[in-house]
Order: structure tokens, then sequence, then C-alpha cells
């Protein structure tokens, strides 16, 4: 399909996948009441240890399997830290980030002898061969996405369905608004918290992996880009809700596709690939006025 | 045989005794009134039934059995529940998911809402609350918030209701919708322990009446109908011994302070009522009241920490800019009530923490560099006319005692030439020799021609120190009098509001 | 003698060095893992990142020479953290300030040495100040985040500095990213030749002593101090609190904006893209080890540029990459959490039943 709306839809579905996966992530987090601040060390320990899983297996899930194993031990490095020992959790959350943007250079050098790009290993194709191809009219379309941008919204809608269906999601919810009046109903705070930090991890992992096994097949220094810090302002955008972060992913992604898109113009590549940032920062300032998180963000359940 | 038998209860928390060998029975379908001051003991006591402290002694009783309750989970599975004062709510759900959490309906993983909705409206319609189920908790009233307390214990089948000062925050109307559902919750079976320091909605609504004192259940069983007001306010505070000697002010002058008709709303019962106030030199202004009444708000407002539209304080005449940096320069002393979040910082030293406030002096301070010598000698001299007891002025002063604590506030801000002194609290959780001192301090200050209003919820204190009283009841000033024109338990009529409102000035 | 150690104990700086040292050696712990993964002995290697470089002169040069914008960047975390405020915008704030230099340096002739130089180094420090402002305005009037807005920021002027020496700046003569090289009337003095050290070291401890003064002689400084330690107390007691975030937020990424100016004028002599090594976030862990005091921080900023030195000698030699610096400093943020853990560990211990006295009956 040649149509450029076509074009921009599918840049803007892919540029959106990661986005949803770990704004999905973000929102088990917050909601757990915990900050979803290190998002971003967990989407490069997903993107990282994916590709070296799949290296040293030659088999891409199996990256995928490491990649999110490794964002669930860098999120519950935060979640212990902030929900056990009490630290700030800004803090907790950013030496996450610092670790895992350390730990990748460290082990690329150690392991492939080059700087900052690692070998190309198996990959995650896009769904070309499938059956989806067989739809009629946009089964060309659709075959073109990545399995991971199904995956994302699958997630996405599980997510949705368990924070507020389920009654394990109902009591998620009362240890991030009111640790403390969790606890008198018997609820175990502490599970709770770590859990949903966990669970940020894994499709924040997940997120990472699609960056590096998804979309190319290899880890490029850098490659996250912030997308783990967009990801926080999706999340508060989007109400904190599996489903606003579809649509605010979608939102970001169309911008973060733009530079794709406009690669061959005269505009400064720069300013293209600024611009996602730039929407972050103006939503962050102006769009954000009546969001508010749940009330026991950062609060313990025992003060 | 009771339904609820405690016996002989002891609980001491370090050096206080909270229960002393206390006995407590509830029978079925009753409802019984726990009164007492603050600190008597009858929160801890019902912490005690609900598993949330432990006692150093005693049992417990169900039905003849020996039961032990040491957590909450426990107490609730005897059928127990306990309405905290402050709310357990979360604002941004809705009234059927604070109600069900942790006991929800639906089967297996899925939550199901409707039987939820249906459970929590009949018992809604059962009690005739008058609440929207779906409605979110951070748009009901306070009255209706409490309702929502109650349906929790409700959902659960809770036999025993414990309510901690459940009418503190409620509106007349909104007490007596409480009362209602309290009656209906005593037809449907329910037994009921009202904690709570107002006498007229004991007198109103209990069964039964005990007075605890000091960690001692000074009456249990009185009938209401066989007491009164009165009596019941004697056996709270105890005999009117005047142990307390008054030293009245010999030289009042002219109004120094005044605040006039101010009104405040910030919802939930937090305000302020047409508030006037006229302090006068070398005069002491008491606010008498119970915590929770609107003294923190009226705290905030005369030292300059609530501005506005409306709200005129005048210094001799004057009006001011209302900001705590106006106030303070101007001579405006202020002692806060709570000490750690508001009085001093923790972590700095005895030496910074004696010029705070007044930091920028230029006793202290000289073209934005610190005097070191003058701060250094000022924290000595006060340190030592203190009699604050500390190795060095170096060490931060959270490592002191809390009477040693209250010593730095105040010698701050005594230290200081005042024209006037907003003080509350002054002698909270300070032992009795400094109590004394610092009391002495205050008086000789008045003596000096400042004009002190002095916030306390300790009667005795305001009955000693004042020059005259005003009673604070729910934001407003209900009654203005001189020291000895009412008894200390007329004064607490007042207080819990059983005197009616007129404000007769 | 037993009191005599309790009373050590109990002195806050010696606590905090002793804290300070055991995160330091439980993260160079985490990196023998490394080291030894790698095949290698972590003493051997150990012993050459600290022994060797500082017996050699070109080993403490180097180290000296990384340490200085470590300075620059630790102080500015610190400071900042002093009323409680978290600076993750450095790494922009220095692109800003260095840009800003780069321009001042190159495009202003004929100018005596040393208002050159003074003019390029207050252009980087007002540049990175006004992102600070820019910061704090958000903040303050928007209620926006300033973690999350200071983040944006690094990618976005990052982005911007990126056009800059790709395109209008670049002279037409050179084929990679940079900008034009400054005039030599603005470049920082070497103070040993044929090295890397420049006057900038001396700039970033005058400022360690100057913040010092300002936290312990001026009456600002006890005020932000007021506000680092209790917001509310402070606020009753007369001080700005939107007054003092302002003024900290500015000092803070000036003084990041100043790191920039002093990488650019000095060896790099000019502003290309990778001028920062991720100074601004090594910063944190800079400030996290001296305990968040900018008098500490030239110290730990020179023990890191030990550490990086000697990694740059042990890259070349070995297979162990000079990345396991940044681990290291990841892992001192980490542990520097440990206080808490220990203070933890020994409140348990305070609260075990048993341990304390029974007070008897009532």
């Amino acid at each position: 399909m040649d149509n450029i709306f076509a074009v921009i839809l599918l840049a803007t579905l892919r540029m959106a996948t990661p986005l949803i996966l770990t704004t999905t992530g973000a929102v088990f987090s917050v909601r757990a009441g915990v900050s979803e601040i290190g998002c971003e060390g967990m989407m490069i320990a997903g993107a990282f240890f994916g590709v070296l899983g799949s290296y040293l297996s030659g088999n891409a899930w199996v990256g995928v399997l490491a990649g999110v194993f490794f964002g669930m031990l860098f999120a519950l490095l935060h979640g212990v830290l902030h929900v056990i020992f009490k630290v700030n959790q800004t803090i907790s959350g950013m030496s996450v980030n610092l670790l895992a943007a350390a730990i990748a250079p460290l082990l690329i050098k150690l392991i492939w002898h080059t700087n900052s790009l690692t070998g190309n290993v198996a990959s995650i194709s896009s769904l070309e061969q499938s059956f989806l191809k067989e739809i009629p009219l946009i089964g060309g379309f659709l075959s073109q996405l990545n399995l991971f941008f199904y995956l994302a919204i699958l997630f996405a809608v599980s997510g949705w369905f368990y924070i507020f269906k389920t009654k394990s999601g109902l009591r998620m919810r009362t240890v991030g608004e009111n640790p403390l009046a969790a606890s008198t109903l018997g609820i175990n705070v502490i599970a709770y918290k770590l859990t949903g930090t966990a669970i940020c991890g894994v499709l924040s992992g997940l997120g990472g992996v699609y960056l590096s096994l998804g979309q190319l097949s290899q880890y490029v220094d850098g490659m996250t880009a912030g997308r783990g810090y967009m990801a926080m302002v999706i999340n508060t955008f989007g109400h904190y809700n599996p489903i606003g972060a579809i649509v605010g992913s979608l939102f970001f992604g169309f911008f973060d596709a733009l530079q794709i898109i406009f690669q061959s113009s005269n505009i400064p590549s720069q300013f293209l690939m600024m611009l996602p940032y730039l929407v972050t920062l103006l939503v962050v300032v102006f769009g954000l006025k009546n969001t508010r998180q749940p009330a026991g963000v950062g609060k313990h359940h025992d003060a | 045989m009771a339904l609820l038998e405690m016996r002989n209860i002891c609980k001491r928390f370090n050096t206080v005794i909270a229960l002393d060998k206390v006995d407590f029975n509830l029978d079925q379908g009753e409802v019984v009134s726990l009164l007492g001051e603050n600190g008597a003991g009858k929160t801890t006591l019902m912490k005690v039934l609900y598993g949330m402290v432990k006692p150093d002694e005693g049992e417990i009783c169900f039905s003849g059995n020996r039961v032990t309750i040491d957590k909450p989970s426990a107490a609730i599975k005897l059928g127990i529940y306990m309405v905290h004062q402050h709310f357990m709510l979360m604002p941004a759900m809705t009234v059927v998911e604070n109600i069900i959490v942790g006991e929800e309906t639906g089967k297996g993983i899925l939550l199901d809402k409707k039987e939820a909705l249906d459970r929590v409206q009949s018992l809604i319609e059962e009690y005739n609350f008058d609440i929207d189920a779906n409605a979110k908790v951070a748009g009901l009233s306070v009255g209706q918030c409490q309702r929502v307390e109650l349906l929790k214990a409700l959902y659960r089948e809770a036999d025993i209701l414990i309510l901690d000062e459940p009418t503190a925050v409620l509106t007349p109307t909104e007490v007596e919708e409480l009362f209602a559902a309290v009656r209906k919750l005593k037809i449907a079976g329910k037994s009921i322990v009202i904690i709570t320091h107002k006498l007229k909605e004991t007198m109103a609504i209990a069964d039964r009446v005990c007075v605890l004192r000091n960690g001692c259940m000074v009456e249990e069983d009185i009938l209401p109908e066989h007491t009164c007001a009165a009596e019941l306010s004697r056996l709270m505070v105890g005999r009117l011994v005047d142990l307390e000697v008054r030293h009245p002010a010999q030289q009042i002058g002219s109004v120094v302070l005044s605040a006039n008709d101010i009104s405040i709303n910030y919802g939930q019962g937090n305000c302020l009522k047409h508030i006037t106030l006229n302090v006068r030199a070398g005069e002491i202004l008491g606010i008498a009241g119970v915590e929770g009444n609107g003294q923190s708000l009226l705290l905030r407002t005369l030292t300059g920490l609530e501005s506005g539209e409306f709200i005129h304080i005048k210094l001799d005449g004057v009006e001011m800019k209302c900001s705590p940096k106006v106030f303070l320069s101007s001579g405006i002393g202020h002692i806060p009530e709570d000490r750690t979040t508001m009085g001093i910082v923790g972590d700095m030293s005895i030496k910074d923490n004696l010029i705070l406030g007044y930091h920028r002096q230029k006793s202290f301070s000289l073209y934005g560099l610190r005097r070191d010598r003058e701060i250094k000698s000022n924290a000595i001299q006060l340190v030592g006319k203190n009699a604050i007891k500390t190795d060095s002025i170096d060490t931060p002063v959270k490592s002191l005692s809390g009477g040693n604590q209250q010593k730095v506030m105040l010698a701050r801000t005594f230290s200081q030439p005042l024209r006037a002194l907003i003080i509350a609290q002054p002698t909270r959780g300070v032992d009795v020799g400094a109590m004394e001192y610092i009391h002495n301090q205050i008086l000789s200050l008045r003596d000096q021609g400042v004009a002190i209003l002095l916030v306390s919820a300790d009667l005795d204190e305001v009955c000693t120190l004042s020059d005259r009283i005003a009673v604070i009841y729910e934001g407003e000033i209900v009654r203005e009098c001189l020291p000895g024109e009412l008894s200390k338990v007329e004064l607490g009529l007042y207080m819990t509001g059983s005197s009616g409102k007129s404000a007769e000035k | 003698m037993g009191t005599q150690f309790n009373k050590l104990k109990s002195n806050p700086m010696i606590r905090k060095t002793g804290f300070s040292c055991f995160a330091l050696f439980l993260s160079l712990l985490c990196g023998a893992v490394i080291i030894g993964y790698s095949g290698y002995s972590p003493i051997n290697i150990y012993k050459v990142i600290f022994v060797d470089t500082l017996s050699s002169k070109s080993g403490i040069m180097l180290a000296l020479s990384q340490a200085t914008p470590l300075m620059f960047t630790g102080m500015a975390f610190a400071i900042a953290y002093k009323v409680k405020i978290i600076n993750l915008g450095e790494e922009g704030q220095l692109h800003c300030g260095a840009m800003a230099a780069a321009i001042v340096g190159a495009y202003i002739p004929n100018l005596p040495h040393l208002p050159h130089v003074f003019m390029a180094l207050v252009a980087g420090a007002v540049a990175g100040g006004m992102i600070g402002l820019l910061t704090g305005v958000l903040k303050i009037h928007f209620g926006a985040s300033e973690i999350i807005t200071s983040l944006l920021l690094n990618s976005i002027i990052v982005y911007i500095t990126s056009y800059l020496c790709n395109g209008p700046l670049k002279p037409l003569d050179s084929s990679s990213p940079q900008t034009p090289f400054i005039n030599e009337s603005a470049r920082l003095t070497r103070l040993v030749p044929k090295t890397q050290l420049t006057t900038a070291i001396l700039i970033a401890i005058a400022i360690a002593v100057l913040l010092h003064l300002l936290m312990s002689k001026l009456t600002l400084g006890y005020e932000m101090k007021a506000v680092g330690l209790n917001l509310n107390a402070a606020n009753v007691h007369g001080i700005s609190i939107a007054r003092i975030y302002l003024f900290t937020m500015i000092l803070s990424s000036a003084i990041a904006g100043l790191c920039g100016s002093t990488l650019v004028l000095g060896v790099n002599g000019r502003y290309v893209e990778d001028i920062s090594l991720n100074y601004g976030f090594a910063g944190i862990s800079v400030a996290a080890l001296a305990s968040y005091e900018p008098l500490a921080v030239p110290i730990t900023a020179i023990i890191f540029g030990i550490l990086k030195a000697g990694a740059f000698t042990v890259d070349r030699t070995t297979n162990i990459p000079v990345e396991l610096v940044s681990v290291v400093q990841a892992f001192v943020v980490v542990f520097i959490a440990a206080p808490k853990l220990t203070e933890f560990i020994l409140g348990i211990f305070n609260n075990i039943p048993g341990m304390k006295q029974k007070t008897g009956g009532c």
C-alpha cells in the first residue's frame, strides 16, 4: 500500500508500540502507589538483555524472555529500595536508570568489543508471511505490523481489565490511593506495591525488547532515547488508565513518526527528532492541569 | 452474661499510665458512651479491643469465652469493627468501592459491580442513609463520609461497632442523622460503643455512660436519665480543687491586636465564622475549646499565614499585610501548636533554631552575612537563662527532650521585643516542672505589656492564665467571659456545644 | 574506651564519611565482580587503577582533569539537593553553557585575554542559569514537576545544539559537527604544559569554597538550609519558599552551564556533540558520595577522576572497558541509600521485645 495515509499510520503504530507497552507498565506502578520514574532504565534493560539473550541462545524468543526478566529485576531493585527501605522514590528510580544506562555499554564492550552497537542477532520480524495477509482489504496493512504491536494492545486491554474489573485490581488501586486505609482492611500493601512495580518492569522491558529485537536486530547505545520518561507523561495524560495509554501513545507516536516521514525534506533532522520531546513538554506544562495521581503515591502503609 | 467483657486492662506507654485496671462491659443491643477528656484513655481502651494496642495486663471475653485479639482482622472476625476518628477512605474512588474492597463480591477474580451495588444499596435503604452509592467519596459531606464508614462495618456484618469521636466534625443536623442511624442499628441488634467527650450527644443517644479519667474508670453504668450534663462534666474533669493560683493582670492597656469579622470556609468543618477578637496590652485572652473546632485556622489567620480579601488584622490600629514575615518583624510573636512540623527545624542546631524567624534582623544578619558571634552569644545566653538541658549549642534540636525543645521555641520568641504574642498549646508534652516555668514566663511577658492570645486544649491552663476567656466551638466564639465568672463545668458545656449557641459577649 | 567510640559514632561528619566509604567499598566490590567475570584479578586491576595512576605525573594530571567537570556537576547537584530539589537537567544545562561559551569565544574578536575568558565563562553560566530559571518558573507557576521538565529539556537542548554545530555554526572546512575554534584569547590557561589540566580546576575549587561560604556564612544559606530540612517550619517563620527554590535552581543550573564553558574553553577549544561524557548524571554519584556537601565534592570528584584515569589505562591494556567506571558510579548511588538500610537493621535490633526492660504492672 503506497498511499501516504497508510504510511503515516503504519509509522505511528510502530512508534507507538513501545510507548503503549511501557506506559501500561507505568500505569500498574502508579496505581500501586510507586513512582514510574524507573521506566527508562527498565526499557534499557529490556532492550539490551533481550539482544544479549538472543545472542547467547541464537533464539529471538529466548531473548525476549531475557529482556523481560531483566526489566523486572531492575524494577524490583527500585521497588525494594523504596517500599522496604523507604528510600525516596525519585532516587531509587533514578539509580535504576543510571545502573541500566551504565551496564549496557559496559557489557557491549566486554562481549562484542565494540563501542556502542552490538552485532546483529536473531530478531522478531513483522508478520508479513503470516495468515494476516489473507484478510481482505486491510490484510496487507495488518501484516506489516510486528507481533509486538498486537501484544501491546493485548496487554493494555488486559491491564485495563485487571485494574478496573477484578477484585485484585480494586485492591491494588486502594493501595495506591490510601495505603494506610488499605492496611486497616487487611490488604498486604507491600505485596501489591512490589507486584505493581514488577509488572511495570516486565512491560517496560518488553517495550525495550521491541526497540532492539522488534524494530532492528541489535542494540544501539541510547536507543531508548528518553521514551521511558515520555511514558511517564503519557501515563498522566491518559489518566493512569491503559486505554488512555493507548490513545496517548498513538498521539505521541505520531510525532515520533514524523521524523521518518519528513526524513528527506528540508527540515533539519534535529528539529524533527526534537518534536516529540517538545510536544511532551508542552503537554506537561499546559495539558496536565486536571489530572491527579493516586493520592497514596510514595506513601507507606505505616506512616 | 454480657456479650463483651474487658477485665483489668492495664496499659503503659513508657512512663505514662494510659489504662489502670479498667473494666468494661457491653451487652447486646445497647449503646454505651465512653466519656472522658482528651488523654483520658478511652481511645486506647478501644484500640485494645480492636487489636491495635496490646495491653500489658487484662483479658477480653466474648460471650464468656476468653479471646485474644492481636490485630484488627482478628477483631473483624469476631464481629467487631472500629470507625476511626480520621476517615480511612479513598476520595478518588466511589462509595461502593470504598465499602467492598477487602471483601469483594463476585465469582473468582472478577469483580461483580452489580452485586456489590445491590448489596450496598439495600444497606443504604435499610438504614435510610441517603447516599448515592455510585458517587465518588471526594464529593461527599463529612456526615456522608461517616455513614460510608458505618456502611463498611455493616457490610462486614459487624455486631459491635466502635465509633471514635463520631460527632467531632459533624453539624447538628448531621449529628441527628447519625443518631437516627445508631438507633436503627440498635433495633437490628447491634451493640455500639461511642467514644466521645461531648455531653449533649451522650445524653441524647446513650443507654449507658462510662466515664474515664486519667486512665481509670471513674464510673460505669450511669444511666442518662439518672444524671445530668453538669454531673458528667464534674466526673470527667475531676474535683474542682483550685490548686492553681491566679495572677490577675495589674494594668491592661489599649487594644493592640484586633481581628474583625473574619470568616473562612475550607469545607468539611474547617472554618471560622465571624470571628472578632481584640487583645489588649498586658492582657491574656485565652481561647478555650476542644481541639478541632477551628483553632488551627484561627492561629494561621492571626500569624499571617492566611491571606485573602476579607481577612483584616490590625496591629495598633494599622492594618497588616498578611505574611508571616511581616507579622514576625512587626513584633507579633508566634509559638506554633505543633512543635515538630512548624516550630523547630529538627536537624538544625539549637543555636540556629534560636534565631529562626528573626534571622534577618540587624542583630543577626548584616548585609546578608550571618553574624556568627552574635548568634552564638545569643544562644549561650538563652540556653543559660532558660535552663535548656544540652551539652552544646551546636547539637541538633531534635536530640533534645520534648520539654527542652519547647523551651527553645519559647526562648526564641520571648527574647524578642514583642507587641503581641500568639501562643498555642504551650505546655503540650511537657512535664510539670517545665510547665510552671513556662507559665511564669508567659505571665511576666504579659506584665511587661505584651498582648497575649493563648490557645490551649487544657482548660485548667486557660483558666489559670487568662484575664479573659473566649470559648470557640465549631469555628465560632460562642461565649466570652471573665475567669471565675463561669465554673469549669459550665465552660466545659460551652466547649462541647451543650449550652446553646447564643454568643453572650 | 567504649564511650569514646560511641562519641565518635555519633559525630555526624564521621558517620557520613563512614557511610560514604562503605558505599564506595560496596560499589568497588560490584566492579570487582565484573572484573573477575572478564577473567582478570580484581586486586591487580584496582592496583593499576589507583596505585599506578597516582604514581605517574601524567596519571595524576589525567585524574585531575577528568575530575574537574565532575566537580562542577557534583556541586550543582549537591547545592540543589540542599533544598531538596533534584536537578536532573544538568546534561542539558551543560550543553547550553558550552554552546554559549563556544559562541562568545569564537565570534567575539579582538578582546584581551582575561575579559574574553571571563565573558565566555559568564556566558555559559548565564545560559545554564536561564534553563534553571525556566525549570523553576514552570514548577512554581504551572505546577510542572521539575523532574520531568528538566529531563525533557535535556533532550530538547541537545538537539538544538546538535543542529547548530551540524549546520549554521559549522565551519566550512570541517567535516565533523562542531563550532569554530575559539580565539586564543578565550582559552583557559593550562596549569601544567602538555597536559589537559587548565585553570578550570581552580575555578571549580573556588566555587566549592564560595558555595560553602554561602551555606555557612550567608543568611540566605541559612534560609536554604531551613527550607531543605523543614519546609513547613521555614514557611511559618517567614521564609519565602518560592524565592529560595528559584534562586537555588538558577544557581545549580548556572554551575552546570559553567561546567560546559570550561569544557569548551579548555582543551576542546570548540563545541562538539560529545563534549560531555555523561558528566551531568555522573554528578549525581559525585554529590551522593560527598553527602551533598559542596566542600567535599572536589574530593569525591578526584576519587572518581582517579578511577576514570585508571580505567582508561586498563581499557587500553586489557579487555576491561572504561565503562566500568559508570557502573561503579551507578552502584554508588544505589548504595548511598545503604545508610537507610543499615539504620533500618539497627532499628530492628532496638525493637526486639525482650531486649527492652519490662516496665512492670500498673
